[in-house]
């Protein structure tokens, strides 16, 4: 019988070949190393804190991104979600209701939200790209409508402990970034719920032969997407102390990108979070040196860009003689 | 008779696929299902498991009347099919697709954590009873070869306790020695006890490990015959309608 050795996947936060994690940890080594020589400000402990604070967010929504693709599906209006949480939360605390109410207020929007995308894909069959495409232009109108381009300023920056804060020696945002993904990845490899998920993402008729509520399961982890997206809107009002029209813009498109290049797969079935941490770490880890290098912002758009089509070229081409893979 | 259909009519429009089939298991018996390319065994077999209501006809499980809406009422009811494309989920483990939505739990504060402990244990008394025997029990089952696949479904089947095991071209594009095992397979299914439903088109196989055998032709199950007192020239000879053109002749 096969060795009942501790290769068990059930304790692996990593892919099952890990070979991804790796490469990632290697290419934030070599950009470190780059960028460290080029500016003398890139290593140090307030400019990494800072770095991790900017990337809060966006962590935050790509563990919840990273279940949504493991299981084949994606959505593309978090910042939406984000955006119209943050104005329930800012319309609340404006309204002059104390934190422990507009909390769950901020989270419970950012749920339903997600609930709602999860329900149009699975009930009303809509491929989830075009119902969340459909979602983020609802949830955008919604967002004008309600500010009309105006800011909502001067919010109580009564969570920003969460952000700003430190836990002795210890960033609190680096601990509430490690409780997420703790959460995510109890939720992924300790619960039936994660098998079911990697199941549907390998193939949806044969997790439904096994009799496995696909739905129910889709639509659950759209909602926990929306949750996130609601925490990560908490976490902003706390960090700027403002919701602004220009909120939760690119997160979609930057949380899909690290999760792609933390090495799960856009056809589902295969993924890791310890993959899709690394990827938000060297995204933004390329971020923050090449400001420090003075090298325009656009630059590492097209960096990021050209990595994921590189990424993605890589795994066609090892898949191209493999007829089992679809 | 453990499983058992009367006048089955399946149509597709204009189309009767299936005309007033009676086909019926017996408990511990392997029973092969052969007729030509468009006899009706693809349709008959997906009444069976669920995938299709026939129009007409009733079907028994263990005595009792059956109406399958799904595939999965046919799974409860404890009729597993194994189809071509087997329906496991190829980036997972041998260990989680055999357990696949009948995960072993070991509640904590009420939160239902998977008991892989249980789930390897269990998993590797399956594979010992079916003789199966895979590289790990860790890896992806995508990467193991057609047979190993067919053993790691056919153990998934006897996890839900299926009692009717249909196979459908089991061992259609195997290599010649894994073709063997999954025959082995069938015989090991049979001596606990377990009925089989075999559909192949090798007419070496089916007399290799059939008890008994019902032929299709045109949508109807024209013949059923013991494995032991008929010959592989008779089976073909009902298959392709050589025994009508003799009728004929005569």
């Amino acid at each position: 019988m096969a060795s009942v050795a501790d290769t068990r996947p059930a304790l692996r936060f990593v892919s099952p070949t890990a070979s991804r994690e790796l490469a990632l940890i290697a290419a934030i080594i070599l950009v470190c190393t780059v960028f460290t020589v080029a500016s003398p400000y890139f290593l140090s402990v307030n400019n990494l804190v800072q770095t991790m604070r900017a990337g809060l967010e966006l962590s935050i929504v790509s563990a919840g991104m990273t279940l949504v693709i493991i299981m084949g599906g994606i959505d593309v209006s978090v910042g939406g979600i984000v955006a119209v949480s943050a104005i329930v939360i800012g319309k609340a605390y404006q309204a002059g209701l104390p934190v422990y109410v507009v909390t769950p207020l901020g989270l419970m929007a950012g749920t339903a939200l997600g609930a709602f995308n999860g329900f149009v894909t699975t009930k009303l069959k809509v491929p989830p790209i075009i119902a969340t495409l459909g979602s983020m232009y609802i949830f955008s109108a919604i967002m004008f409508l309600v500010i009309g381009g105006a800011w909502i300023s001067g919010l109580p920056g009564t969570l920003s402990p969460l952000v700003n804060g430190w836990l002795g020696f210890l960033p609190a945002s680096a601990l509430v970034i490690a409780v997420v993904y703790a959460i995510a990845w109890v939720l992924l490899r300790k619960l039936p719920y994660g098998n079911h998920l990697y199941a549907i993402g390998c193939s949806e008729p044969s997790a439904r032969l096994v009799g496995i509520n696909v739905d129910r399961t889709k639509i659950l982890t759209y909602a926990f997407l929306g949750l996130l997206a609601g925490l990560a809107a908490l976490l902003y009002v706390a960090r700027m102390r403002n919701v602004e029209i220009n909120i939760g813009t690119t997160i979609a498109l930057e949380a899909i990108a690290a999760t792609i290049l933390g090495g799960t797969s856009i056809r589902g079935g295969v993924g890791s979070l310890l993959g899709t941490l690394l990827g938000v770490v060297f995204i933004r880890i390329m971020q923050n040196g090449l400001v420090l290098m003075g090298i325009s912002s656009l630059w590492e758009t097209v960096i990021i860009g050209s990595l994921l089509i590189c990424v993605l070229t890589a795994d066609a081409l090892r898949n191209r003689n493999n007829p089992r893979a679809q | 008779m453990v499983f058992k259909m009367i006048g089955i009519v399946k149509r597709f429009g204009g189309l009767t696929a299936l005309d007033h089939v009676d086909f019926e298991v017996g408990s511990g018996e392997v029973m092969a299902l052969v007729g030509d390319n468009g006899a009706g065994k693809s349709t008959l077999i997906k009444t069976m498991s669920g995938a299709h209501a026939p129009d007409e006809g009733t079907i028994e499980m263990e005595g009792k009347l059956v109406r399958f809406r799904s595939p999965q009422d046919a799974w409860e009811s404890g009729i597993a099919t194994i189809f071509q494309e087997l329906a496991l989920a190829g980036k997972m483990t041998v260990v989680d697709n055999i357990f696949l939505g009948r995960e072993i739990r070991k509640p904590v504060l009420g939160i239902p954590f998977l008991d892989r402990q249980a789930m390897r244990k269990r998993t590797g008394e399956l594979l010992q009873q079916l003789d199966v025997h895979v590289p790990s029990i860790d890896s992806w089952v995508e990467s193991m070869s057609g047979g190993q696949r067919q053993g790691v479904a056919i153990a998934r089947a006897l996890n839900m306790d299926a009692r009717l095991i249909i196979m459908d071209e089991p061992t259609a594009a195997l290599a010649v020695a894994e073709v063997r095992k999954v025959l082995e397979f069938i015989k090991t299914l049979r001596t606990q006890g377990k009925s089989v439903v075999l559909i192949s088109h090798n007419i070496q196989d089916v007399f290799e490990v059939s008890d008994r055998i019902s032929v299709m032709r045109h949508g109807r199950c024209i013949a059923v015959r013991e494995t032991a007192k008929t010959t592989p020239q008779e089976i073909i000879g009902l298959i392709t309608g050589a025994h009508e053109v003799r009728a004929a002749a005569s």
